[in-house]
């Protein structure tokens, strides 16, 4: 009753990370254990190589998608349930005021769960529609075609645990998350008031002093950022320089994953720094400062994390790649050359900078939407 | 009965109540009246096991709340306090109807409609907060605190974001409803006019009681100044 079913189903960001971890894992995991029994029928040696192979790529991606992915959604939920709470605080105060205990609204945090569900199952839908095309291209030679099979504890691993975890630990979060006093949610804002008074600082321009202010209120989204640029940047690397490695196909799965990936986090983490921010905003906008200035002024404190993730992503995608190779062709006599592909490298450093000029022109056009009549009169 | 000894309050060593000693009787109609930042809101909290004190004893209906642990307090709440706020606190995706639910569960109270009917809204059952004037919301949020059978409703200034007209009427459903059902009402506001209407006036001034005294005759809502 407290926290509205439309609520729940709202988080979007976290249905689409689960939907991208379930797809993945539902065609690797099921080619798994379709491939598992089928040791016997090994007749030589360099099919047994690619049998290992074969079943270790998809030990490892399954491994290493479901839990990057999880970690994330995980992260994400929790996220959402502090700026639900933090949004909402004063109507979950008068909640606990009336007498509810912080049980019974916690309980109601249930909800969250139901943005899991429907990216879980979703992901484990298409991830059969994809199966015969899959197993197609994970083809072992010599053994003809790989029957598909329904395995139902993957759909339990994959879809019920899964829901259930998260709608528990989203209420276990939010119990813990509602100690906070009912004074406190009615009065709004969880801002503490410090004793210790603001150190003084050498003078800064304003707009540089706000990128500081921006990003010390709102650190979490940091990662959200790092993570955003991170994942376009080591994804699409590894998409792109996986066609000689594995198949195309997985290449560009790869790539759209990790474009999908990095569009909803940034969308996400922009969105709330804009919302979070309407008021500065329209208050410098009535002051006379550019928009230009203003985006600035939110957004630039992030960018030098943006270009941190898309670094590091490139390190990563290089180093799972040497292992994935070390792993994979262990026992395979021709294993392939792999290098930094320099080309790739600019290519998506290039494809970075349009994404992230493209970005910078549709919040533009959205904080200059914003009014300072429609914000002010919201209070 | 709420018998209140000596209670004192500290904000950030700023004492905010130095020692307030009151008792208020059931059924009564207290006033608590003082200027802006005199301490009222935050007795009214401690006094509604909001808020712990940090000094002194309240005993409320025979519990004494001094010791009780924050999901005890809420539990004491549940059973005794209703609350309506200057600001409405409405749950915004929810119809007027619901949000009076939100009171009438807690006391098991299925006849929660006629208490909508008796603030005037039973044509409003179904709209949304936001569609509602704000004298409309204030008394959806009559309906939801007095929809939980309390013993003693607490208002913080409920009429101090209406205009006179919607004041008085929100002030007459309250007068009329606690004569009807005989809860104790404490009220806090600043206006010295609404005094007028209680049968007992507590007046503060910085953290302290000046004055307590009985009103001989309560006047309505419609009789007292503005
Ligand atoms: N949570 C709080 N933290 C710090 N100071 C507070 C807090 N609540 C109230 N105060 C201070 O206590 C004093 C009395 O506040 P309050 O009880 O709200 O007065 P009133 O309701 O009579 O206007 C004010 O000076 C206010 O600044
Ligand atoms: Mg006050």
């Amino acid at each position: 009753m407290v926290v509205g079913i439309k609520d729940g189903i709202k988080l979007i960001g976290i249905s689409i990370v689960c939907f991208c971890a379930v797809f993945v894992c539902t065609f690797m995991l099921n080619y798994y254990l379709d491939v598992l029994p089928l040791e016997e029928t090994l007749t030589d040696s360099a099919m047994t190589a690619l049998y290992n192979a074969q079943l270790a790529t998809a030990k490892f991606t399954s491994v290493i998608t479901g839990g990057v992915l999880a970690a994330i959604a995980l992260i994400m939920l929790f996220f959402y349930i502090k700026l639900y709470i933090d949004s909402h605080s004063q109507q979950l105060g008068i909640v606990k005021a009336f007498g509810y205990s912080r049980g019974k609204i916690a309980g109601s945090f249930w909800v969250f769960g139901l943005s899991v569900f429907i990216g879980c199952a979703l992901g484990f839908c298409i991830g059969w529609a994809f199966m015969r095309s899959i197993y197609d291209d994970l083809t072992i030679e010599g053994m003809g075609e790989i029957a598909i099979n329904f395995h139902w504890e993957l759909l339990a691993l994959l879809v019920f645990i899964p829901t259930t975890v998260f709608t528990a630990l989203a209420c276990l979060y939010a119990y813990c998350a509602l100690r906070r006093p009912v004074l406190q949610l009615l009065k709004g804002k969880s801002e503490r008031i410090s004793a210790r008074k603001e150190k003084e600082r050498k003078e800064r321009p304003f707009i540089w002093q706000m990128c500081i202010k921006t990003l010390s209120s709102k650190k979490s989204l940091v990662f959200f950022v790092a993570f955003s640029c991170f994942c376009f940047s080591a994804m699409v690397q590894m998409g792109l320089s996986m066609e000689n490695l594995t198949s195309a196909t997985m290449g560009y799965m790869i790539l759209l994953i990790g474009l999908i990936l990095a569009i909803v986090t940034m969308f996400m983490a922009i969105t709330t720094l804009i919302n979070g921010n309407k008021k500065n905003i329209s208050v410098m906008k009535a002051f006379g400062y550019s928009i230009k200035e203003c985006s600035l002024s939110i957004l630039g404190g992030y960018a030098p994390f943006a270009l941190l993730g898309f670094g590091l992503g490139s390190v990563y995608q290089y180093g799972l790649l040497k292992i994935m190779i070390n792993v994979v062709f262990a026992n395979v006599e021709i294993v392939p050359e792999y290098k930094f592909d320099v080309p790739v490298f600019f290519l998506t450093l290039a494809l970075f900078a349009i994404c992230y000029l493209a970005l910078m022109l549709v919040y533009s056009f959205k904080i200059n939407k914003i009014s300072v009549k429609e914000v002010m009169i919201e209070n | 009965m709420i018998k209140a000894e000596n209670v004192v309050k500290t904000y950030n060593s700023q004492e905010v109540l130095k020692g307030i000693s009151l008792e208020i009787y059931d059924g009564e109609f207290v006033v608590i009246l003082g200027a802006s930042g005199s301490g009222k809101s935050t007795l009214l909290s401690i006094l509604s096991g909001l808020e712990k004190a940090d000094g002194g004893h309240i005993e409320c209906n025979g519990v004494c709340l001094d010791a009780l642990k924050d999901d005890q307090l809420t539990a004491f709440r549940k059973e005794q306090i209703g609350f309506i706020f200057q600001q409405y606190y409405l749950l915004s995706h929810l119809n007027v109807e619901d949000n009076v639910k939100l009171g009438a569960n807690l006391a098991n109270n299925k006849d929660y409609r006629q208490i909508i009917e008796a603030v005037g809204l039973k044509d409003k059952l179904k709209s949304k907060p936001s569609a509602l004037s704000g004298g409309e919301q204030q008394r959806v949020c009559i309906a939801r605190a007095l929809a939980k059978n309390p013993k003693i409703l607490f208002l913080d200034e409920p009429t101090g974001a209406l205009d006179e007209v919607t004041g008085r009427e929100v002030l007459d459903y309250i007068s009329k409803l606690q004569k009807e059902r005989g809860f104790t009402v404490v009220m806090v506001t600043h206006n010295v006019n609404i005094a007028d209407m209680a049968e007992k006036v507590v007046k503060m001034n910085s953290g302290k009681i000046v004055e307590i005294y009985q009103n001989s005759a309560r006047k309505s809502a419609y009789e007292i100044g503005w």
